[in-house]
C-alpha cells in the first residue's frame, strides 16, 4: 500500500519512465545549450577586463578565481566589481572599471591579502610592481594636451607621476610661441590603475587602460 | 591681405568651432559637431586667471553653446587651459542663483528686487545715520568688471562718503601694488608678456607658474625650447610641475626670500657688479621703518616713515647680508646665492624675475617686492624688451578693476590716493561733486573690515563677486561673527557659496558675458566684451544692483548715464582719470575691435609694451632713455629692507610649515569650476601634500586621512605623497578650492604692515593620522 | 501539525547564512566573502570543491586556502557531509521553497537518480583539469545567489530561475538531488560521518510520513525497510524533516557507527 503510493512518486511506471527519459534529458540538454551560449564564451569576448592588482595570467586567473568576492569587499573605494553574465567564462570574476572607480593603489594591497586562492598573487607587496594593464592614449587627436592646450590632468593625477607618465615638450608650430606638453606613458612603470582614465576631462577618455603591452627590446641606446 | 586673413580666421574659427563644439556634444543643448550654423561668436577675455587669455564665445538661442580659444588673441593664440576650455559650462550649474533671497531666521526666503534693495538701503541708511558712513562697507573683487568697480568706488567714496571699499585683491596683489607704488610711483609692470618670448633668464620666486598661469608657462617653456641659452630657475619651498620643467630648482626655507634677495644684492655690491651709471641716473635710496607689527592685533595701523640714504650708506648697511648669513636663514647654500648673483649680473643675459603669491602673501611681501626690484635697478636690467621684473597677477581684473579703478580703502582711480588733497580734488572734478564729499580718512582694509564686524563696529557689508567666508585667514573668527549676525551682510554672487550661507540678503548676479564688461590682465591689457546672453532668472549685473541701491540712498545722481550708452558713458568718464598719467586708456570703441590694448595707449591708438623707456612709452621723449616719470625726481627707489621673521614659525608642538595655494584644475574657491563636472571629476577634493620622509615618520601613507591643526583650527584631508607637489621636509601644502574643507581656517591673519595683505603661506601646524 | 523544531532550527541557520553573506552591506566586519571562500570572525573558510578547481585549473596553490578547505571538510565530515546542503546552502533554501509550491501544484513529479551527482562531480573535475575552465564555479547557483545578495549582480539569477522552473515543472529538486557536484562531493564524504539519523524499528508505526517529507526518500526508504539502526546514506542531508514528521519518535539523532546486523531474519535487527 505504501509501496504503491511511493511507486507513483518515484516514476516507476513505464509511460512515466519513458516520458522521464525523454522529457527530462531534453530539458536538460536545452538548458545546457542555453547556458553555454550565454556563459561559455571567452571572458574577453567583450573586451579587456582590468583585473585587480596581483592577478595572475588571465587563463589561469579564470580558474583560480573562486568568485568569492572578498577582494571586492576588501577594496575601500568599491573599485572592484564583479562581472556579470556578459563576461562569459568570467562571470562573477572581479574587475575594475576605471572610468567609474579606478584602483587607488592602497599601499597594503588589501585586495591581494583578501584573495584566498592565489588568483591575486600574494607575492605582490609593492604597489609600484602592480601590472594590471597599461595606459594608452587611444585618441591623440582628441587629447587637449597634444592639441596644445594646458591640460595634462592624467599626468598630474598619476600616482606614479614622472615615472609612469612624463611630459614631453615640443614647440607648438601653429602658434609659434607656446609649448605642446604631451603626456607620454612608460609601460615599464605604468601599473594600469586607471586613475588617468578616470580624470581625463574629455567626454570619452582619450587615455585608457588596456591589456599590458610587453616590451620589445633591441640594442639601440635611445 | 585683409581678405585672406579674414578668410583664414573664419576657416580656423569654423574648424575650431567644429572641434570645440563637438566636444560639448552631449551636454544639454550644447552644439554638436555638425551644428555650427546659427552660432554667433563674440570675443571676451577668459573669466579666470590673470593671464587674460582671449576666447571666443559661441551663442545660440540665447545660450552659450561653445567656447574656444581665440586664435587672434595675442596672449594665447587660440589656446586655453582646461578651466578656459570649459567656460561654457561654468555659468550653467544647476543651482545658479536666480532670485533675491532674504534671511528669515534660519531660512532664506525668496524676495523681489524691490524688497531686497529696499531692505539693504534701509539697513545702510540706518547704520550711516546712527554710526556714520564709516560703519558701512563694500567688499568687491579683482573679478569685478571695470564698471562694477567704478560704480562701487564712486558710490561709496563719492556718495556715501566712506573709504570702506576693498577688493579681494587685497589678499592677492596688495603687496605688489605697494611695491610698485613705493618703488616706481605707479602701479603695474613696466614689462609685458613679450618679455617671456625675448628674454633668456627667468628667475621664479615662489611662483608655480605651471599651474597658476598655465598658458603663460606654455609660452615661457617654448622660449626655452627654441633657445638653448634660456635658463629657468625655480626658487620655492615646494617642488611643483614648474620645478619639473625648470633648469634649476633651489629649495628655500619659508621667509628665506628676504635673506636670499638681500644676499644677492650684497654680492652685487661687494663685487661692484652693479650698473653704476644706471644707479646714478635713475635710482634713489631709502630706508623704511622696521620692526613693524604683524597685524595680529585689531586696529594696528603701522606707518612707513622713510629715510633717505646715500648709495654709500646703503652699501654700508648691506654689508651684513653675506651669502653665509643668508644660507642660515634661507637654507640656500652660499654658493648658490653667488650663482644667482652671477646670473642677475651676467651682461650677456636678459634676466627676468617672476613672482606671484609666494612673494605677495607674505608678512613682509612689500619688502620682497622691493628687494626684487632692487636687483633689477642695481643691474639696470629693467624696462628693456626681454629683461624686466614681472609681477604676475592672480585674478582676471585685479589690475584692470581693483588697482586701476582704485577699489581700495586708500585709493582713487589711476594711482591716486584719498589722503592726497589734490587727488581728491581731481576725482571730485571728474565726478562732478564737492571734493569735501570724499573722505581723506583711509578706510578699513580687508582684514580690519571683518574684524570690525566681529567687534560690532561695522554694521553693513556688501560682498560682491568673491567668497571671503571660505578664503580669508583665521576663518572661524570671522565666520562665527557673521553667523552671530553681528552685521548686516549682503552677498551678490552667481551660486550658493560659503559666503552666501552667512548672508542676510543674497542677490543673484550676472556673470561674465551676461553683462557688458572690461577686464585688465597682468600685462596691462585692457579687454572688452559685449553682453552676449541674458542672465538667468532675475539675476542682474552688480552695476545695476549698486545703482539701484544708490538711488535709494539718494545718490542716483552720481550715475547719470543713459540706458542705451551706459557702459560707454561710464567708460569715457573713467577714462578721464587716466589721460596724461601714463596709464592712458583708449576710447571705448577702440576696445570693441581689438583683442585688448596695453596701456598707456598712445594718441595714435597704439599700445605700449614697455613703460618708462623712450623705446615705447609715449611719456618718455626720445633720447631720455629710461625715465621713471611717475616717481619723485624721476628716480625709482631702492629700499633697504632687512630680514624679519614670519609671524608664526613651527615649534615642537606645531612642527610643520603650512602653505596654501592653488592648482590648475580649479579656480580659487571653485564656485564656478566646481560646477563643471569634468573639472570636479579631475580634481574632486583637496589633499595635504607632505614630504615622503615626514609622512613615513608619522606612519602616513598616500591617501590616508590626516588631521592637520594649527592654533586656530583644524581640518581632515586626504594625504597626497609623491604627487604633483612635493613640499620640502618640514612643510605641508594644501589648496583652498574645496568648499567642504575650510583650510584657510588654519591660516594666521597676520599681514604685511604696509600692504595689509595676509600671509597665506606660513604658519605652524601639526599633522596626525585621522 | 507538530511543532517542527528541527525545521525551524534549520530555517534559522539558513537565514543566518544569508544574513552573514549580506552583513558587509550593513557595515559589519564579521563575515566577508561567500560560500566559495569566506572569513568568519577572522577564521578563513573555503569550499573544498572551489579549492580543487582553483588548484587544478589555475595551477595555484596557497597553503592557507588548503587549510581552510580542510577545516570545512573536517567540519562537514563530523556533521554529516550533506549537512551543508540541508542547513547552510542558500540554493537549498530557495529550492525547498520552490518545492513547497510544487507540491501544491502537484507538478514536476519526475526524479533523476541521486548517483548522478557523483558523475557531475567527476565531470567538473575532469573539465577543469583538461581545459582549465572551472565549470562549477561558473555555473554554480550557490555563487550566483551569494553574489546577487552581496553585489546585487542580478542578471545571472536567470540561471537559478531556469533551475527552479525545471524543478517546478519537470523534475523535483533535481539540482540538489542529482546535479550539484558539490552535493556529490559532500555525499562521498558523508558516507563515513559519525552524525546520522537513527531508526528505532520498534517504535515505527509505518505511517510513511517521514518518507513523504524526505527529499532523498530513496535513501531513507531502504534503511527503514531493512530496519537499519541508522541511515548511513551519503545523500542524507540531516535535515531532520523525518524527525519532525514522525509521530512515534521512531527516528532520532544517532552519533557513532552502528553495525548493520547480518541477520536478515530478525525484524528487530534489520531482518524481515
Amino acid at each position: 500500500m505504501c509501496m504503491d503510493s511511493d511507486a507513483k512518486n518515484t516514476g516507476i511506471s513505464r509511460r512515466l519512465f519513458l516520458k522521464g527519459s525523454i522529457l527530462t534529458p531534453l530539458a536538460l540538454a536545452l538548458g545546457s545549450a542555453a547556458i553555454s551560449a550565454v556563459y561559455l564564451r571567452p571572458a574577453q569576448a567583450r573586451g579587456f577586463y582590468l583585473r585587480p592588482p596581483g592577478a595572475i595570467e588571465e587563463a589561469r586567473f579564470l580558474a583560480a578565481c573562486v568568485k568569492c568576492g572578498k577582494c571586492a569587499q576588501a577594496c575601500p573605494y568599491k573599485s572592484i566589481v564583479m562581472a556579470g553574465g556578459e563576461a562569459g567564462v568570467g562571470i562573477g570574476t572581479p574587475h575594475i572599471v576605471p572610468r567609474e572607480n579606478p584602483c587607488y593603489l592602497c599601499p597594503d594591497l588589501p585586495c591581494v591579502k583578501a584573495c584566498p586562492s592565489g588568483a591575486l598573487d600574494k607575492q605582490l607587496t609593492e604597489v609600484e610592481k602592480v601590472r594590471m594593464g597599461t595606459a594608452v592614449i587611444v585618441d591623440r587627436e582628441g587629447c587637449l594636451s597634444i592639441r596644445g592646450l594646458r591640460c595634462e590632468v592624467c599626468y598630474r593625477q598619476c600616482p606614479l607621476i614622472d615615472k609612469a607618465i612624463t611630459i614631453e615638450n615640443r614647440h607648438n608650430i601653429r602658434t609659434g610661441e607656446h609649448t605642446i606638453m604631451e603626456p607620454v606613458i612608460h609601460k615599464d612603470k605604468c601599473v594600469g590603475c586607471g586613475i588617468c582614465e578616470k580624470v581625463c576631462v574629455r567626454e570619452k577618455p582619450v587615455i585608457a587602460v588596456q591589456q599590458r603591452v610587453t616590451e620589445q627590446k633591441d640594442f639601440y641606446e635611445f | 591681405m585683409e581678405l585672406t586673413r579674414r578668410d583664414f580666421l573664419k576657416a580656423s574659427a569654423a574648424a575650431a568651432a567644429f572641434a570645440a563644439a563637438g566636444a560639448q556634444a552631449l551636454a544639454p543643448r550644447l552644439a554638436s559637431a555638425a551644428d555650427d550654423k546659427g552660432i554667433k561668436w563674440g570675443k571676451a577675455p577668459c573669466r579666470y586667471c590673470g593671464v587674460g587669455c582671449c576666447v571666443l564665445v559661441g551663442v545660440k538661442d540665447g545660450r552659450i553653446v561653445a567656447t574656444k580659444g581665440d586664435p587672434a588673441g595675442p596672449v594665447n593664440k587660440g589656446l586655453n587651459c582646461i578651466k578656459g576650455y570649459f567656460l561654457s559650462k561654468a555659468l550653467y550649474g544647476k543651482d545658479r542663483l536666480t532670485h533675491p533671497l532674504i534671511r528669515k531666521g534660519n531660512k532664506m526666503v525668496k524676495a523681489s528686487w524691490d524688497e531686497a534693495l529696499n531692505l539693504i538701503a534701509s539697513k545702510y541708511k540706518e547704520a550711516i545715520a546712527r554710526s556714520g558712513p564709516d560703519s558701512v562697507a563694500i567688499y568687491g573683487s579683482g573679478q569685478w568688471t571695470v564698471f562694477e568697480g567704478y560704480t562701487a568706488v564712486k558710490l561709496f567714496k563719492g556718495g556715501i562718503g566712506t573709504n570702506n571699499v576693498e577688493p579681494n585683491a587685497r589678499l592677492c596683489m596688495a603687496s605688489a601694488v605697494v611695491g610698485f607704488m613705493n618703488t616706481f610711483g605707479s602701479d603695474e609692470p613696466m614689462g609685458c608678456y613679450d618679455d617671456l618670448d625675448l628674454g633668456d633668464t627667468y628667475i621664479l620666486w615662489g611662483a608655480n607658474m605651471a599651474e597658476a598661469h598655465p598658458v603663460l608657462f606654455s609660452r615661457l617653456i617654448d622660449n626655452k625650447l627654441k633657445n638653448k641659452k634660456v635658463k629657468i630657475i625655480d626658487i620655492a619651498t615646494r617642488r611643483t610641475r614648474t620645478t619639473q620643467m625648470a633648469d634649476e630648482y633651489i629649495p628655500m626655507h619659508p621667509q628665506g626670500d628676504l635673506a636670499a634677495l638681500n644676499a644677492i644684492a650684497h654680492v652685487i655690491l661687494r663685487d661692484k657688479l652693479y650698473d653704476e651709471s644706471f644707479v646714478k641716473q635713475h635710482v634713489t635710496f631709502k630706508r623704511g621703518t622696521e620692526n613693524q607689527p604683524y597685524g595680529l592685533k585689531d586696529k594696528e595701523n603701522p606707518k612707513e616713515e622713510p629715510k633717505p640714504l646715500t648709495f654709500d650708506e646703503y652699501k654700508q648697511l648691506m654689508k651684513q647680508f653675506t651669502p653665509e648669513w643668508a644660507e642660515k636663514l634661507s637654507g640656500i647654500p652660499a654658493k648658490k646665492i653667488e650663482h644667482l648673483a652671477q646670473l642677475y649680473t651676467d651682461k650677456s643675459r636678459k634676466v627676468n624675475s617672476l613672482w606671484t603669491m609666494g612673494v605677495n602673501q607674505h608678512v613682509r611681501g612689500v619688502w620682497v617686492n622691493n628687494l626684487i626690484y632692487n636687483l633689477h635697478l642695481l643691474t639696470g636690467k629693467i624696462c628693456k624688451p626681454g629683461e624686466n621684473p614681472l609681477s604676475l597677477t592672480g585674478q582676471p581684473s585685479a589690475c584692470g578693476t581693483a588697482r586701476e579703478v582704485g577699489t581700495f580703502a586708500h585709493r582713487l582711480p589711476a594711482d591716486m590716493v584719498v589722503m592726497n588733497e589734490a587727488h581728491r580734488k581731481k576725482t571730485a572734478e571728474i565726478w562732478g561733486i564737492d571734493p569735501k564729499k570724499i573722505s581723506p580718512k583711509v578706510g578699513l582694509h580687508t582684514m580690519e573690515m571683518y574684524r570690525a564686524i566681529d567687534r560690532g563696529e561695522l554694521k553693513c557689508l556688501w560682498i560682491q563677486c568673491t567668497n571671503p567666508f571660505q578664503s580669508i585667514p583665521n576663518l572661524s573668527r570671522y565666520r562665527k561673527a557673521a553667523q552671530a549676525r553681528k552685521a548686516f551682510i549682503v552677498v551678490s554672487d552667481i551660486y550658493p557659496t560659503r559666503s552666501t550661507e552667512v548672508a542676510d540678503v543674497i542677490l543673484p548676479s550676472a556673470s561674465w558675458v551676461e553683462k557688458e564688461g572690461v577686464f585688465g590682465n597682468t600685462e596691462r591689457r585692457t579687454q572688452h566684451w559685449f553682453k552676449m546672453i541674458e542672465p538667468p532668472g532675475e539675476a542682474k549685473e552688480d552695476t545695476w544692483q549698486l545703482i539701484e541701491f544708490a538711488k535709494r540712498l539718494g545718490h542716483g545722481n552720481l550715475f547719470p548715464y543713459s540706458q542705451k550708452n551706459f557702459h560707454k558713458e561710464m567708460w569715457e568718464e573713467y577714462r578721464k582719470f587716466t589721460i596724461g598719467t601714463g596709464k592712458d586708456l583708449a576710447p571705448y570703441e577702440t576696445y570693441h575691435k581689438v583683442r585688448g590694448l596695453r596701456w598707456p595707449v598712445k594718441s595714435n591708438g597704439q599700445e605700449t609694451r614697455w613703460r618708462y623707456t623712450d623705446a615705447d612709452d609715449p611719456y618718455v621723449k626720445k633720447g631720455e632713455g629710461v625715465k621713471f616719470y611717475k616717481a619723485p625726481g624721476n628716480k625709482a627707489t631702492i629700499w633697504f629692507r632687512p630680514y624679519e621673521p614670519p609671524a608664526e614659525s613651527p615649534n615642537s608642538e606645531y612642527p610643520f610649515w603650512y602653505c596654501t595655494g592653488r592648482l590648475l584644475e580649479h579656480w580659487h574657491t571653485a564656485t564656478m569650476t566646481g560646477r563643471v563636472p569634468e573639472l570636479k571629476r579631475a580634481m574632486p577634493g583637496a589633499t595635504l601634500e607632505m614630504h615622503p620622509e615626514d609622512a613615513a615618520r608619522l606612519g602616513i601613507k598616500n591617501r590616508d586621512k590626516v588631521k592637520v591643526s594649527s592654533r586656530r583650527g583644524s581640518v581632515v584631508l586626504t594625504a597626497e605623497i609623491n604627487g604633483r607637489g612635493k613640499p620640502e621636509k618640514g612643510n605641508v601644502f594644501t589648496t583652498f578650492f574645496d568648499e567642504t574643507k575650510l583650510i584657510n581656517d588654519l591660516c594666521i591673519d597676520a599681514f604685511d604692515p604696509l600692504s595689509k595683505e595676509p600671509d597665506f603661506k606660513k604658519c605652524a601646524v601639526k599633522v596626525e593620522k585621522a | 501539525m507538530n511543532f517542527k523544531r528541527w525545521g525551524i532550527a534549520r530555517c534559522a541557520v539558513q537565514l543566518l547564512m544569508i544574513a552573514l553573506l549580506a552583513s558587509p552591506l550593513a557595515g559589519l566586519a564579521i563575515f566577508t566573502g561567500n560560500l566559495a571562500a569566506a572569513e568568519l570572525l577572522g577564521l578563513p573558510l573555503a569550499d573544498p570543491l572551489a579549492f580543487l578547481q582553483a588548484l587544478l585549473g589555475g595551477r595555484v596553490f596557497v597553503l592557507s586556502y588548503l587549510l581552510s578547505a580542510l577545516l570545512v571538510v573536517g567540519f562537514y565530515f563530523l556533521l554529516g557531509g550533506r549537512t551543508f546542503c540541508g542547513w547552510v546552502c542558500p540554493v537549498g533554501l530557495v529550492t525547498e521553497l520552490a518545492d513547497r509550491l510544487r507540491r501544491k501544484l502537484g507538478t514536476g513529479t519526475q526524479t533523476l537518480p541521486l548517483t548522478l551527482n557523483r558523475w557531475s562531480l567527476a565531470l567538473v573535475l575532469l573539465v577543469v583539469m583538461a581545459t582549465g575552465v572551472p565549470l562549477f564555479e561558473l555555473l554554480s547557483p550557490i555563487g550566483i545567489i551569494s553574489r546577487a545578495i552581496v553585489f546585487a549582480a542580478l542578471l545571472p539569477l536567470l540561471l537559478v530561475a531556469a533551475i527552479l522552473l525545471m524543478e517546478l515543472l519537470v523534475a523535483r529538486r533535481v539540482w540538489c538531488r542529482s546535479l550539484c557536484p558539490l552535493g556529490g562531493f559532500y555525499s562521498l564524504l558523508a558516507a563515513f560521518s559519525p552524525l546520522r539519523i537513527g531508526f528505532v524499528a520498534e517504535q515505527c508505526t509505518h505511517c510513511n510520513d517521514c518518507l513523504k517529507v524526505c527529499p532523498v526518500e530513496e535513501v531513507l526508504q531502504p534503511s527503514l525497510e531493512l530496519n537499519h539502526p541508522q541511515v548511513v546514506a551519503g545523500d542524507c542531508t540531516r535535515c531532520m524533516a523525518c524527525l519532525d514528521a514522525c509521530p512515534a519518535k521512531a527516528l532520532k539523532i544517532s552519533i557513532g557507527y552502528q553495525p548493520v546486523s547480518r541477520d536478515v531474519t530478525d525484524p528487530l535487527k534489520g531482518g524481515r
